[in-house]
């Protein structure tokens, strides 16, 4: 397989975004979007819809214009070059199968475009078409497939001429929850098996988080932060990734911080070296916590609803109208509208300053 | 089979070998009764064209042989006594109608494509000057014998001028909307009012009674048509495919041949047959450009109604039928293309 992808197109390459921006008129969809990926690895590029990242992958596709900054792919500049020298393969969101060509057709249809002999065609569509266990459907036209199969088809197509590059714009979010886990499975195996630089747009975080090598999360065309999975995870910068990470979502309650101590209405937690904050948020993850009796815990509220999800028990308290959820083991026990408190490791707590987004670290001194 | 298919609901008419004897037989005698009224008309044409003026101004005789006895010199007429005249004009006919609609589906459709795949803003100021600068170059050059170099010149010198000062100034955008409505408004206008105008300009260019002539006029008659027809059908292909075989490596000719072209091919059939029909049968536009050499056969069956011998049904008759052929023929040769070019606007998938 190497030798095989040493010899179509080289190995990998790697991308490099400078400084790209896109506008539309006077919107400005995408800002100073930078990024360096290194050949072979898998970025996931995730934010709510809306946020630009399929408007990023589109110019990295040359789908769409760069209004300014530099798109390299390996050492070529190919800011201004056409899709079809970018040696790019993307699947896209609706798959966009030629609905009129059978499955080796569409398969085939690159190596067509490439002009490569007929034999060689057929080889490398059974080759590509058995990876994605297609192989038995080859003369079937793409309304005749499931919708499973039609996204092998879009697979099979896209890896059949070994591109250095692979852009996929939310691939299995037509999918039904099962197939896209097997899905997704089959896809991380593929790409680390074919070494191939894929960027992967997504508004689903289990699938960035599972998927990824590295996740840049977006909001409002800008990103926010670039991390690993876990980094992303444990050390978000600003309330947006914290809010935007986890399942079910971090835990948040306003108040101030004033010389060590952030002060709600109900509570005073613990905040040494954090700096003095008018108006900041305390954050902290329903995995992270646990719940005690009153009285006995940082805050007390009162159990809303007790929901049993089978590995888990997910209690929510109700805070002056704002709900807390708490993750306990799948055994625990508690009735709804009794008053209980919520503790927790003060390692696991998150400040941040809710005016203007970022997170409070304590100082260093 | 006593119980209910179990795929029919309540709403769900059952085939019919599973109605009752009773029903079937009223529905046979109630579709048998429909087909003879809609294909009356066609027998009536067939069998007048095998009668002459006795049997025509005697009758209404129904039934050859029993009721009168056929004659073919009608017939005989067109074909063999006439024959240089009724071929002229169906020859006329077939050459205006397939350039007319080779032209207008090859133009329109471009024009279509077009406008559903890239976005335009021209601006209405600059179109407003440009409009108001032909029209005063033209009356200073016809009304006050300016020489037309100088009012060429001066004509496009002020056309620059406004359009780079005053029209970038103001500035009021049309969009691709704008743009399909004012082509589909020429269509809206009733061609007799431009009638007139049309035959002053052919007579000006020494075009009249030329095949050139019809076929220009239909094509510019026929264009609104095809754009707004293959405006909507180009909508229905997903702009995804286009990208994605871009992406695979095809140019921009190989993606409208490899996609573009054999997803609309039901489209350009469904608008072929439409345009070639409606220059087929035109008969104004053809009155007012032909006299002779360009006759078609819309003219010819009229020109029968209004000869020193009275109305010809007969060789009307038989000239109904030959016009009729050909465009069966298309329909058929069309059907399973058109049946789903109408089907493909509406239903997404």
């Amino acid at each position: 397989m190497a030798e095989e992808t040493e010899n179509r197109n080289g190995s990998a390459k790697s991308i490099s975004i400078r400084s790209m921006n896109k506008y539309y008129g006077s919107f400005h969809a995408l800002k100073d979007f930078s990024i360096e990926v290194e050949a072979g690895e898998f970025l996931v590029i995730l934010g709510p819809s809306g946020c630009g990242k399929s408007t990023a992958l589109r110019m990295i596709a040359g789908l769409e214009s760069i209004s300014s900054g530099e798109l390299l792919i390996g050492d070529t500049n190919v800011t201004e070059v056409l899709p079809k020298y970018r040696d790019i393969a993307m699947v896209f969101q609706s798959y966009a199968l030629y609905p009129h060509k059978t499955v080796a057709e569409n398969i085939g249809f690159p190596l067509k475009m490439a002009k490569v002999p007929t034999n060689e065609r057929h080889a490398a569509v059974q080759v590509a078409a058995e990876q994605v266990e297609l192989h038995n459907h080859l003369d079937r036209f793409p309304s005749q497939l499931s919708g499973g199969q039609r996204q092998r088809v879009a697979l099979a197509r896209a890896i059949v001429r070994r591109p250095s590059v692979f852009l996929m714009d939310e691939p299995l979010s037509n999918l039904d929850a099962k197939l896209r886990g097997n899905m997704r499975a089959e896809l991380k195996h593929m790409q680390s098996e074919l070494g191939i630089t894929t960027i992967y747009v997504t508004h689903d975080q289990i699938e960035a988080m599972t998927l990824a090598n590295r996740v840049a999360i977006m909001k409002d065309g800008v990103i926010q932060q670039i991390g690993t999975p876990k980094e992303v995870y444990s050390d978000p910068v600003n309330l947006f990734v914290a809010g935007f990470m986890g399942l079910p979502p971090m835990n948040f309650i306003n108040g101030t911080i004033t010389s060590g101590k952030f002060l709600t209405s109900d509570a005073e937690i613990d905040a040494s070296g954090i700096p003095d904050t008018k108006q900041a948020t305390f954050g902290f993850r329903p995995e992270d916590c646990k719940v005690v009796a009153a009285g006995k815990g940082l805050i007390d509220a009162n159990v809303y609803t007790v929901e049993m999800t089978g590995d888990q028990v997910l209690v929510t308290f109700d805070l002056r109208g704002g709900h807390l959820v708490v993750k306990m083991p799948k055994d625990f026990e508690i009735a709804t509208g009794i008053s209980a408190g919520i503790t927790l490791d003060k390692n696991q707590a998150y400040f941040f300053d809710s005016e203007h987004g970022p997170r409070l670290h304590a100082n260093q001194i | 089979m006593k119980t209910l298919h179990p795929k029919s609901g309540l709403f769900e008419s059952r085939a019919i070998g599973e109605m009752a004897l009773a029903s079937r037989i009223i529905l046979y005698t109630l579709l048998l009764g429909w087909s003879a009224f809609v294909l009356f008309p066609i027998y009536w044409l067939i069998i007048t064209s095998f009668k002459n003026a006795a049997t025509v101004n005697q009758g209404p005789y129904f039934l050859p042989w029993i009721d009168f006895q056929p004659s073919m010199h009608a017939w005989y007429e067109l074909f063999v006594s006439d024959y240089e005249d009724t071929l002229r004009a169906y020859i006329n006919s077939i050459i205006i109608s397939l350039s007319a609609t080779a032209l207008s589906v090859l133009i329109g459709s471009m024009a279509a494509y077009a406008l559903s795949r890239v976005h335009y803003a021209p601006n209405l100021i600059t179109i407003l000057f440009f409009v108001f600068l032909v029209v005063l170059t033209w009356v200073s050059i016809s009304a006050f014998d300016v020489d037309w170099r100088v009012a060429l010149a001066v004509g496009v010198a002020l056309f620059f001028f406004l359009a780079r000062g005053v029209g970038r100034l103001h500035q009021i955008h049309l969009h691709n909307g704008d743009i399909l409505f004012w082509i589909i408004s020429q269509r809206i206008l009733a061609p007799i009012v431009v009638v007139v105008p049309i035959y002053m300009m052919f007579q000006s260019v020494r075009l009249l009674d030329t095949h050139m002539a019809l076929i220009l006029t239909y094509c510019v008659v026929n264009m609104p048509i095809v754009v707004w027809l293959m405006f909507d059908f180009f909508n229905t292909i997903p702009r995804d495919l286009e990208e994605s075989a871009q992406l695979d490596g095809a140019t921009m000719f190989g993606t409208f041949r490899e996609i573009v072209l054999p997803l609309s091919r039901a489209g350009l059939a469904a608008t072929t047959l439409l345009v070639m029909i409606l220059s087929w049968n035109e008969y104004l536009f053809a009155l007012f450009l032909s006299t002779t050499k360009a006759q078609t056969m819309p003219i010819l069956v009229a020109a029968m109604n209004a000869g020193e011998r009275g109305i010809l049904w007969w060789t009307m008759s038989v000239a109904i039928i030959i016009m009729i052929l050909p465009v069966v023929l298309l329909a058929v040769i069309l059907q399973k293309y058109i049946s789903k070019g109408l089907l493909v606007g509406a239903v997404k998938g």
